[in-house]
């Protein structure tokens, strides 16, 4: 699960920037700390995050298929090659420094990925535009961030058209790795090629319909901001200068 | 009367291209005509109607040459695949309309009212909840329709707008032309779809190789459509009717006057087969 996902959760009735900055606050945070046990509790927060938003299960799915192949690297790499000294895990001797070492940046990878699909399915591409044009800002900054939000879940559609139809015309999926890896060329291709033509006719759809008008866009329905919202967000900034206090702080000691 | 659109000799060349798309091209467009714009396949019947709505080169790019006068206020465009239409970043079929009107920065109220007459005059205001992703192809093109109409345009071009249309919605969307362009739009329409922009056009523009090679009323440019044919072949006399219902006009004016009445068909079955006369 990549992108919106409708639902009426406490993330999805928020405003944007609410569930935005939670996720920029998880993003943020696991830069700044620094111990496995630290981490692994921002990655327990980056959970119920994602439990308020009624998305853990596909979120964490997925979060674990991206990380997955990075966590193994990274004990592989860390486990065997960090320096002494070294712990017995079963049958196998690693570096326990190097253990550390890879708990802290998986779980800064799994908090982060986690934090972002959260985001991703609950916040409304409509509904952060039309909080942005309420406040203000230029319809080209507001279509720049909801069509980042967007342009996977639409890939991953146009994707699987391509493939459909490559299908009927005989295309195999199945079969050994390197067969898989062949069934990506007549699938690039067109996904490079589609997606350019289409942005071509997209651009001056917008354009003919306003878009670089230069007026200020009317908001139709922005969404309801709260003092304990904004006040949620203030909190949320200043925990992440306070952890990167404390990281500063301790790195000096 | 004014002129919304005036060419003189413009020649447009897309970016990088080794020759021009448009040559020496010399047009007119006033408001509430339906202007069909015919042309072979890569005749720049797309193009004629980007450079006469400002489209091209300001959006697309490429070099323009001669004289363009561009009165109108407001251009509109559709094109064939209405997919490639939508802002991604609306909810509802009614947001998406109402896009436009809201990125001139009227009024909340003059927006939704503008969206409103735009899904009434498309027939598509039962879908204003919808999520448009979810439309077929069909809705999803009289969405972007009156997405176009909601700004209110002074010229509306429409490049192939029923392709992906059933033939009772691409009729349907047609047969809505005349009452755009009664409003005062002037309507340009690109289309291979001759049979029923026959209908419709008040004149139309032959283009060939970039060139204008024709102009005129449908009945004098239009002589190739399946219709004019059969006129011709039967010896009507000129000008030939361009579609059927010119036709039932001028050989039996009773049933031209009962229209498509459903009661005047043949049983199923007792009769030729329907699309015959069409190939």
């Amino acid at each position: 699960m990549i992108g919106y996902v409708p639902g009426a959760s406490a993330l999805h009735r928020a405003h944007p920037y609410t569930t935005l900055a939670a996720a920029a606050a998880l993003l943020m945070g696991a830069f700044a700390m620094t111990g496995p046990l630290e981490v692994w509790v921002l990655v327990a927060a980056a959970a119920v995050f994602a439990a308020v938003g009624g998305v853990l299960r596909a979120s964490a799915r997925t979060a674990l298929l991206l990380s997955l192949p990075v966590w193994v690297l990274l004990f592989v790499l860390h486990g065997l090659l960090g320096p002494d000294p070294r712990v017995a895990v079963g049958p196998v001797v690693l570096s326990a420094p190097g253990l550390a070492r890879a708990l802290v940046l998986g779980g800064r990878l799994a908090a982060i990925v986690l934090g972002f699909l959260t985001a991703l399915a609950a916040v409304s591409p409509h509904r952060l535009v039309e909080a942005m044009t309420a406040d203000g800002a230029p319809f080209g900054r507001a279509f720049l961030l909801a069509s980042t939000l967007t342009v996977l879940p639409r890939m991953r559609e146009r994707a699987a058209r391509i493939l459909e139809a490559q299908q009927c015309r005989g295309l195999r999926l199945r079969g050994s790795p390197l067969s898989r890896l062949k069934a990506l060329v007549p699938l690039a291709l067109p996904l490079v090629l589609g997606a350019l033509a289409e942005v071509d006719e997209q651009v001056l759809a917008l354009d003919a319909r306003g878009a670089a008008s230069g007026a200020r866009r009317t908001a139709l329905e922005p969404p309801r901001d709260s003092t304990w919202q904004r006040a949620l967000r203030w909190t949320l900034l200043l925990f992440v200068v306070a952890a990167y206090a404390w990281k500063f702080w301790r790195l000096r000691r | 009367m004014t002129t919304l659109v005036t060419l003189e000799r413009v020649s447009f060349g897309y970016p990088g291209a080794a020759r021009p798309a448009l040559t020496e091209v010399s047009l007119e467009v006033r408001p509430r005509e339906v202007l069909l714009v015919t042309g072979p396949a890569g005749a720049g019947t797309s193009t004629l109607l980007l450079v006469a709505t400002g489209f091209a080169p300001r959006v697309v790019g490429g070099t323009l040459g001669g004289v363009r006068r561009l009165a109108a206020r407001r251009c509109g465009v559709v094109f064939a695949r209405p997919w490639t239409q939508l802002t991604g970043l609306c909810s509802t079929v009614r947001d998406e309309v109402a896009f436009g009107p809201a990125s001139l920065g009227l009024p909340r109220a003059a927006v939704l009212a503008a969206a409103a007459r735009a899904l009434e005059q498309l027939r598509v205001a039962h879908l204003a909840d919808r999520d448009p992703s979810q439309l077929s192809g069909g809705e999803l093109q009289r969405v972007v329709v009156a997405a176009a109409l909601a700004l209110e345009p002074d010229v509306l071009a429409l490049d192939d707008p029923a392709a992906e249309l059933d033939p009772e919605a691409a009729d349907a969307l047609y047969d809505a032309l005349p009452s755009f362009a009664a409003g005062g739009t002037a309507v340009l329409l690109a289309t291979p779809d001759l049979q029923r922009a026959a209908r419709v056009a008040t004149r139309v523009i032959g283009v060939a190789d970039g060139r204008v090679v024709a102009d005129g009323r449908p009945a004098e440019v239009l002589t190739g459509t399946d219709v004019a044919l059969l006129a011709r072949a039967a010896d009507c006399p000129p000008p030939f009717p361009v579609d059927v219902s010119a036709l039932l006009g001028r050989i039996a004016p009773d049933a031209s006057r009962r229209g498509h009445d459903p009661s005047d068909a043949p049983p199923a079955g007792s009769g030729p087969d329907p699309g015959a006369t069409a190939r």
